[in-house]
């Protein structure tokens, strides 16, 4: 038997990593090795008040400390029936599409156009191509500009709290932020002119459940209770109490991570679950965004998930600047967060963070102590997904040399753009 | 020329992971931090900062590192040629990483102080041994800022 095992999506010595047995040319076994620090965590805020929940799991992740935030507000929202203003939606809504704009440009221009291209990383893809590279940190540093300017701050945002927000952003504020995003409409093409100018990408091809929040819109990140899966032209829906019989959890041996199925399947969260069950945005700049990039819909390719991400940076900064004009329009009010008032109860919420799907669950006291959390990430509930796109890559080609295998998987699972060990980055030496 | 600038590194939830962000916030108020310096505590994603950085000339970012040095035990890095350079990671560049690129787009010098961890277990605080040494942490990076300890 020969094993390819790739410890390079590890950074820490022993967590995460793909690894293939293969007997002669036959898959017997592939596992994706997922260190999932989210769960870890878990423990650390119970007891804690309803006020500290929030900043303390922000922490999770630096790339979706703001989603989160949000996600956790939400979740404490909906325990103690608190809703929350009109203005407080649309701004947690623009937060959501900043953290987007800015995650989606890191990992395209910086993480998976070097694998494309063939360069061992963005910096050396950046002496050869320093234009793409400039233009990626262009468009994080407008989704930055976005999550500074509502949340107080570019990461773990403070100026979010439990009913609303500390301080809403002034006239402006919002002001500058429209001619940031003027800007973001001529660079989210340019970023679709970098992804259709990549060679093709192709390894496996599966008919793939995709599941993503159910937007009361046209599309949204934020708003909503529902999830729809989509398979194969069926539907369903799941309310946000019921997130366990999507997730429907099984423990596997070799990963912190547990594994989630719908109804037997793996199913796929992200951008391109996103556009499947959101589609109606998909006009317009976007329509024209898809012919370029051979986009369809359905999608049976994973690496198709970076050309969804390339869409949603256009209908990022396209929604962000509809919902600074809807502000704009109806005046920023000076509002103070909702009354908050502690009670016994559970409250669920579902989110889209950039990288698909995110569900935070608490049940509190009835003095707003949490008595126990659940954090389930996008990352966690793509595992399974995630291994059958690994042997679908293995298994449909012929090809059985090492690297070659040991590339593709890669370039897989980064497509998935996961979040493999948000909660650790340490530095090694040589 | 804007002051410079100290960036804590870490996530303060994985303990001693997080020991750049935890001197980071005891350098916020530390009477000794030269007036001409300013302090970040970052989380894992040092390119978040680019706009921070831009426009200064001096940057020290402190950082967990895994070495074969006791925990606690401070090597500083003028340039990351000797920090491996592999993307560990998949959905952020590394601090090593970073802090080439970001060389490359503006004229700032960096110091990298690693701080050599033996684990990084979930938990908010530091273990003992890093705790221990945390005074000694502090004097290495005030030391960066032109501090002299026999003063």
């Amino acid at each position: 038997m020969s094993v390819v095992v790739i410890e390079h999506l590890a950074r820490v010595e022993g967590h995460g990593g793909i690894t293939v047995e293969l007997e002669g040319d036959t898959v017997a076994n592939v596992r994706f090795d997922v260190f999932e620090g989210a769960r870890l965590l878990e423990p650390l805020i119970r007891g804690k008040s309803y006020d500290e929940v929030a900043p303390t799991l922000s922490r999770i992740c630096s790339i979706c400390s703001a989603a989160h935030t949000l996600t956790s507000l939400k979740a404490t929202e909906d325990a103690f029936d608190v809703h929350v203003s009109p203005q407080t939606e649309l701004l947690r809504e623009l937060m959501f599409r900043g953290e987007s704009i800015e995650s989606h440009a890191l990992h395209l221009f910086l993480l998976a156009a070097p694998d494309y291209l063939d360069y061992p990383s963005a910096i050396a893809m950046a002496a050869d191509k320093p234009a793409a590279v400039l233009l990626g940190l262009r468009l994080k540093k407008l989704g930055n500009l976005i999550m500074e300017t509502i949340g107080g701050r570019a990461i773990h945002p403070v100026n979010a709290v439990p009913g609303g927000f500390g301080k809403p952003p002034s006239v402006d504020q919002l002001i500058e932020l429209r001619s940031g995003l003027t800007q973001g409409m001529a660079d989210s093409d340019a970023a679709i002119d970098m992804m259709a100018s990549l060679p093709a990408a192709d390894f496996c091809h599966s008919d793939t459940v995709y599941a993503a929040l159910r937007s009361p819109n046209l599309d949204s990140y934020y708003s909503g209770d529902e999830v729809m899966a989509v398979s194969d032209g069926n539907r369903a829906i799941i309310h946000a109490a019921d997130y366990k019989s999507l997730t429907n959890e099984r423990s596997v041996a070799h990963s912190h991570a547990k594994h989630s199925n719908f109804r037997g399947k793996p199913f796929m969260v992200g951008s391109l679950a996103r556009l499947t069950v959101n589609p109606r945005r998909l006009t317009g700049r976007l329509a024209v965004a898809m012919k370029r990039l051979k986009f369809q819909l359905p999608a049976d390719n994973p690496m198709d998930n970076n050309k969804a991400q390339a869409l949603e940076l256009i209908s990022d900064v396209e929604r962000a600047l509809e919902i600074i004009e809807q502000l704009l329009r109806a005046g920023v009010k000076d509002e103070r967060p909702v009354p908050v008032h502690p009670k016994a109860g559970t409250g669920t919420a579902i989110t889209e963070a950039p990288r698909g799907m995110l569900i935070h669950s608490y049940t509190y006291d009835a003095d707003g102590r949490i008595v126990s959390a659940d954090v389930i990430t996008p990352t966690a509930l793509n595992a399974a997904s995630m291994e059958l796109h690994f042997r679908g890559a293995v298994e449909q080609s012929a090809e059985r040399e090492e690297a070659t295998i040991s590339k593709r998987l890669q370039m897989i699972a980064r497509a998935y753009d996961p979040c493999i060990s948000c909660s650790v980055h340490i530095l090694r030496r040589r | 020329m804007k002051p410079r600038l100290v960036i804590g590194l870490g996530n303060p939830l994985m303990g001693d992971e997080g020991v750049g962000w935890h001197v980071a916030s005891r350098l916020a108020g530390d009477p000794r931090l030269p007036a001409d310096t300013e302090t970040l505590r970052g989380g894992t994603d040092l390119l978040r900062f680019a706009d921070r950085i831009e426009g200064r000339s001096r940057v020290i970012l402190v950082d967990a590192m895994q070495s074969a040095a006791p925990p606690g035990s401070v090597t500083p890095f003028e340039d990351c040629a000797e920090l491996e350079d592999r993307q560990t990671n998949a959905h952020e560049l590394s601090a090593a990483q970073a802090m080439r690129l970001l060389r490359m787009l503006m004229p700032v010098r960096f110091t990298l102080l690693g701080v050599s961890i033996g684990s990084a277990a979930a938990g908010d605080e530091l273990s003992p041994a890093v705790e221990a040494r945390m005074p000694a942490i502090l004097d290495r990076v005030l030391e960066e800022l032109g501090w002299n300890s026999s003063r």
